[in-house]
């Protein structure tokens, strides 16, 4: 079973906490996928096949021509962010920011 | 003794339109938040649309390098947590980058020395931080603006080195077009990787990170404080600390506070942008527009045609100085003649005027016409120098200027003897001056006289000579 | 003379000028606040509409969108705490095309938050109920779309298919569930969850009205890369095209007659009895169908692989959701602190576990043997469905093991039970296969449905083929008729 505390780092780099029940339940349902992801494994094969990651061969997808076209003025660039000054968007410190 | 290794990551950003991955201007702009877009901002529903033109001058770009180039455009998603990261993810390349295994000659100490780049790929800028003690402010101009991250071997072996090919690397971007490189604006900036180990052995020493440094001069100095400090921790039989370290305005390395395990970046194949293909077609039509670049010039120049290293030097650092000069003489002008103009009149009308060689008026078939002149002895160097700066000046082609000169001029022995005999017999004194007391600037005098009373038609040379002849007749008559 | 009316009659109505736009907006809206406190089927209702001049067959149709997507000025919060107030600056390129048709905008619907579930349980505003019995689910994540049709409010509701997130509340609902081919309708401004899975889908009470629908959203759009150029012609007018002779199968390891014959859940066989003599039926359209074999432990690899892949998607697409640009902020006194509080307050605990799950998943030591491999699973198996479909038009089943289920019956844990039945149609989406849910029969007064999926870019073929079935299940147009009110 993975510990715990494995558990906690991971959500702490995820920027989240949780409940140490919820560590409990999560526990629980990483056994049941890890199981069953082992179970994968044993595929006949499976290491030969590439992985998949887009659906299907897409024909019609092509690059963007390099041209300008809609963005943002700065107060819709601001607008959903709760502090503001100077037109910046204002967070506390960045503490290994080191100036 | 201890001998480095150094490897550096270099970042540039890429001149285009548009961001990478969004419609927003890649403009630089001291107005914050001015150029950004939904999906510079991160917003929810967002989806990236890659653009053609940075792709291509990724693509082209490690062409130049002698890179590999891959089967298909893929992205790959770096994902970590920062206020500067909108996304919570850069769009990257990992899995297929737009060059391998390439490598970049330069010379150092006038010996050629081979710097491998393992990788070039193409990504997205973050938006810039600017922190007060209390707080930190996000600008998202940058954020999205596209960026090639060139990362080389640790083969480099000295701060010399390391700026040589930083510089020569800058030249490829702009003989390429694709960046401006000013590292000033930070759009060209580097990484430094480096260590010590001791001389003959192989293994190497522990490596020290040095994060975006923007001048050239910055990295010299940090590789340099760099190889004296880790020097003197060895020389005391102490371990070097694998850490990253910043260089501060002092030119000395700081170590960085940071945490302590390695970051995973999870990365994983951008499900937003399918793969497109590049084929053998595209990408040997690509290469074929590839311009010469500066090392195949230099190297034509000096072992072709000849010419001192310092002034192939100066011909060939930048592309379109190199352009008009190949042009010069492809038009058959004589070589010689050619490099002289070049690295004095044409260069320092180009300094002067703050202009590049493709809005100067003259073009090189013009020049080439000039040269030809003074080859064939029709007209001495200086005095087609002068033409030069005057066809300039008035806009005039130097020929025509020359021409003009000729049929105006008046050339006839007669006519100009009558015009001196004149300025001669209104300024009595002056002829006395020169007859007794040997007065030679008198003779400029009467040119001025000539000039006047010719409406200055008068051929300034050919007047000259008639007026040394006269006051030396009229000197001998005296006698 | 509204409610359960569906869009083609309700364009009669109004190209008669018998009613107007307005009018039916308001009878939509009257309904939408009649139910929504025992069904909860919306986050926004809104108050009013303007009607706009245009020739699309939607023009003044009201509709209801899932609250994922973008609505510039109309809040949009994905059902999760972390958006409760969020307000986009721009709009969804679905939204866009549907304002320009002249549809009329109800409300927006309730969703499992950032649609990570299958229940309807899990949004911010509380629990959406199942129109056809209140003690139940109606599945989701598409919850409050899926009850919003059901119940007649709307005749038409857009939401999103990431693993069968429309085609599953649809079947629970008694309506139709339509996901076309990915990249047939634009992604720009939906939410992402999974995006190399996520589908904009539709629902409606008959398939004709999805044909409308999918007709007025489909098309290349220079804001979604994987978008897929599109035929011109209108897939409404292609329903009537002779079926006979098209080959349908189905998997005997899914479906098969006898293979829950042991089981004690007497639902199950219900179900698939239900769903065999709907095969003979079909058989008397014309459709030839037949069983195939599929190998079971890549049946049963489908959840955990899917489990894998939108989960380690879904921890990088919401990795924006820090609250330092918008959102939710919570105070902290470093920005990391800040971005901790506002995460760990702004999400649900299954949305923890699922992104924890999901980061797991993609470090660097388990890439290999956990994401890759379901990476790998899913070729397989799309790869196995390409096969079938060199030789058959259509793939059959049932959209689940039976009826909704009650709320006190399952949570959301990950579960070994019904690793097939209840998980199969999520094949659509790892092959991005259109893949339609119409309702074929009621168990205990209460809606069961079945599936057809087709051949990437068949859209119209599926739709087809779907109409015609429709036309022997007698379940065409029906709704929930509950509570007292009559407009």
């Amino acid at each position: 079973m993975i510990e715990k505390e494995k558990l906690k780092k991971y959500a702490h780099l995820l920027m989240f906490d949780m409940e140490e029940k919820e560590y409990e339940t999560l526990q629980e349902e990483f056994e049941i996928i890890l199981k069953q992801m082992e179970l994968i494994e044993k595929i006949p094969n499976i290491k030969k096949v590439s992985p998949m990651t887009f659906p299907f061969i897409n024909e019609d997808a092509q690059l963007r021509e390099d041209e300008v076209g809609d963005y943002l003025t700065v107060s819709e660039v601001l607008e959903n962010a709760k502090y503001q000054v100077q037109d910046q968007v204002k967070v506390p410190k960045v503490v290994d920011s080191d100036v | 003794m201890y001998k480095a290794t150094i490897g550096l990551e270099v970042h540039c950003e890429l001149t285009t339109k548009s961001k990478n991955f969004s419609m927003a201007p890649n403009q630089f702009s001291s107005i914050p938040n001015e150029h950004v877009s939904t999906i510079d901002l991160g917003l929810p529903g967002i989806l990236p649309v890659a653009n053609k033109e940075a792709c291509e001058k990724a693509l082209f770009t490690a062409m130049a390098l002698h890179c590999e180039n891959p089967d298909e455009i893929i992205f790959d998603r770096k994902n970590y947590f920062y206020p500067d990261l909108p996304k919570g993810y850069q769009i990257t390349q990992v899995t297929k980058p737009m060059g391998k295994h390439g490598y970049l000659d330069i010379f150092v100490d006038g010996k050629m020395k081979r710097v491998e780049i393992h990788q070039l790929h193409l990504e997205e800028d973050t938006a810039s931080l600017e922190h007060t003690m209390k707080y930190s402010l996000i600008d998202y101009n940058r954020s999205g603006v596209p960026l090639i991250e060139i990362v080389t071997e640790p083969c480099i072996e000295s701060a010399e080195e390391a700026v040589i090919f930083l510089e020569d690397l800058r030249d490829i971007f702009l003989y390429l077009g694709v960046s401006e490189a000013r590292s000033n604006y930070g759009q060209m900036r580097c990484d430094v990787n480096i260590s010590l180990r001791e001389e003959g052995s192989k293994t190497l020493g522990t490596k020290v990170e040095m994060k975006n440094i923007n001048a050239f001069t910055s990295v010299k100095a940090a590789i340099e404080y760099e190889i004296k400090r880790q020097s003197e921790i060895l020389d005391k039989g102490e371990k070097v600390v694998q850490e990253t370290r910043r260089i501060a305005e002092d030119g000395k390395t700081y170590a960085m506070r940071e945490k302590v395990d390695a970051l995973d970046y999870k990365y994983f194949v951008e499900p937003n942008i399918p793969p497109i293909p590049l084929t053998e077609e595209y990408l040997t039509g690509l290469k074929k527009r590839l311009p010469k670049l500066k090392l195949e010039r230099y190297l034509t120049y000096v072992e072709e045609y000849q010419i001192g290293q310092q002034e192939a030097q100066v011909l060939s650092k930048e592309r379109m100085l190199s352009d008009y000069f190949e042009e010069v003489l492809s038009y058959g002008a004589d070589i010689e003649l050619t490099v002289n103009f070049m690295t004095s009149a044409i260069l320092s009308t180009l300094n002067k005027l703050e202009i590049s060689p493709q809005d100067l008026w003259i073009t090189p078939k013009m020049l080439c016409g000039l040269i030809t002149y003074v080859k064939d002895g029709k007209i001495s160097l200086d005095h087609a120098k002068k033409i030069l700066y005057q066809s300039i000046e008035e806009k005039v082609d130097p020929l025509d200027l020359i021409k003009k000169e000729n049929i105006s001029q008046i050339h006839d022995e007669k006519t100009l003897l009558a015009f001196i005999q004149q300025a001669m017999s209104q300024n009595r004194e002056q002829v006395r001056q020169y007859i007794e007391e040997g007065n030679v600037h008198v003779i400029n005098f009467f040119i001025g006289q000539v000039m006047k009373l010719s409406n200055r038609q008068a051929n300034p040379n050919k007047s000259l000579e008639l007026i040394k002849e006269e006051l030396e007749r009229r000197k001998n008559n005296e006698k | 003379m509204y409610r359960g009316k569906s869009i083609t009659e309700l364009r009669e109505l109004l190209d008669k000028k018998e009613i107007t736009g307005e009018e039916l907006f308001e009878k939509a809206i009257t309904l939408a606040h009649f139910f929504q406190d025992d069904y909860n089927s919306f986050v926004t209702i809104l108050e009013q509409t303007k009607v706009k001049e245009s020739d699309s067959m939607l023009n003044g149709i009201p509709y209801s969108l899932k609250d994922n997507f973008s609505t510039r000025g109309i809040l949009t919060t994905s059902s999760s705490n972390i958006l409760k107030d969020y307000v986009p600056v721009y709009d969804a390129t679905v939204y866009k095309k549907l304002k320009k048709a002249g549809a009329l905008l109800v409300g927006k619907t309730v969703l499992d938050e950032l649609a990570m579930g299958g229940t309807g349980t899990t949004g911010h505003t509380g629990v959406v109920k199942n129109p056809w019995d209140k003690e139940r689910m109606i599945g989701g994540s598409s919850a409050g779309s899926a009850a919003s049709v059901a119940l007649g409010i709307v005749p038409f509701s857009i939401g999103s298919d990431t693993g069968d997130s429309v085609r599953k509340p649809a079947a629970f609902g008694g309506i139709v569930g339509f996901k076309p081919t990915y990249g047939r309708i634009s992604r720009y401004g939906l939410f992402a969850f999974a995006s190399s899975l996520d589908h904009v889908a539709i629902m409606t009470r008959n398939v004709k009205d999805a044909a409308i629908v999918t007709d007025v959203l489909k098309g290349k759009d220079p804001l979604d890369m994987v978008t897929i150029e599109s035929e011109k012609e209108n897939y409404a007018d292609m329903l009537d095209q002779e079926v006979k002779g098209k080959k349908l199968f189905y998997i005997k390891e899914v479906c098969g007659k006898n293979i829950y014959q042991t089981s004690e859940d007497a639902m199950l066989k219900e179900t698939i009895q239900k769903f065999h003599e709907t095969l003979e039926e079909c058989k008397k359209l014309g459709f030839t169908i037949e069983e195939v074999s599929v190998e079971k432990a890549l049946l049963e690899a489908l959840y955990p692989a899917y489990m894998c892949i939108s989960c380690a998607e879904a921890t990088s697409n919401n990795a924006n959701l820090t609250g330092v640009q918008f959102g939710t902020r919570k105070e902290g006194n470093t920005v990391e602190e800040m971005m901790l509080h506002t995460r760990t307050e702004g999400f649900s605990e299954l949305i923890k576990r699922r992104f924890v799950l999901g980061s797991y998943i993609l470090q660097k030591e388990n890439q290999e043997k956990l994401f890759l491999n379901a990476c790998r699973v899913r070729r397989m198996i799309v790869d196995q469905i390409n096969t079938f479909f060199q030789t058959y038009d259509g793939m059959i089943a049932p959209c689940s093991g039976g009826v909704a289920p009650s709320f006190d019956s399952t949570s959301e844990k990950l579960s070994d039970r019904y690793l097939i039945l209840e998980n199969h149609m999520v094949i659509g989406n790892f092959g991005g296969f259109p893949s339609i849910t119409i309702p074929y029969g009621m168990i205990q007064n209460l809606p069961i449905g079945l599936n057809i999926t087709g051949r990437v870019k068949e859209d119209a073929q599926v739709l087809n083929m779907a109409y015609q079935i429709e036309k022997i299940t007698g379940m065409k147009n029906i709704y929930a008729k509950v509570g007292d009110i009559d407009v």
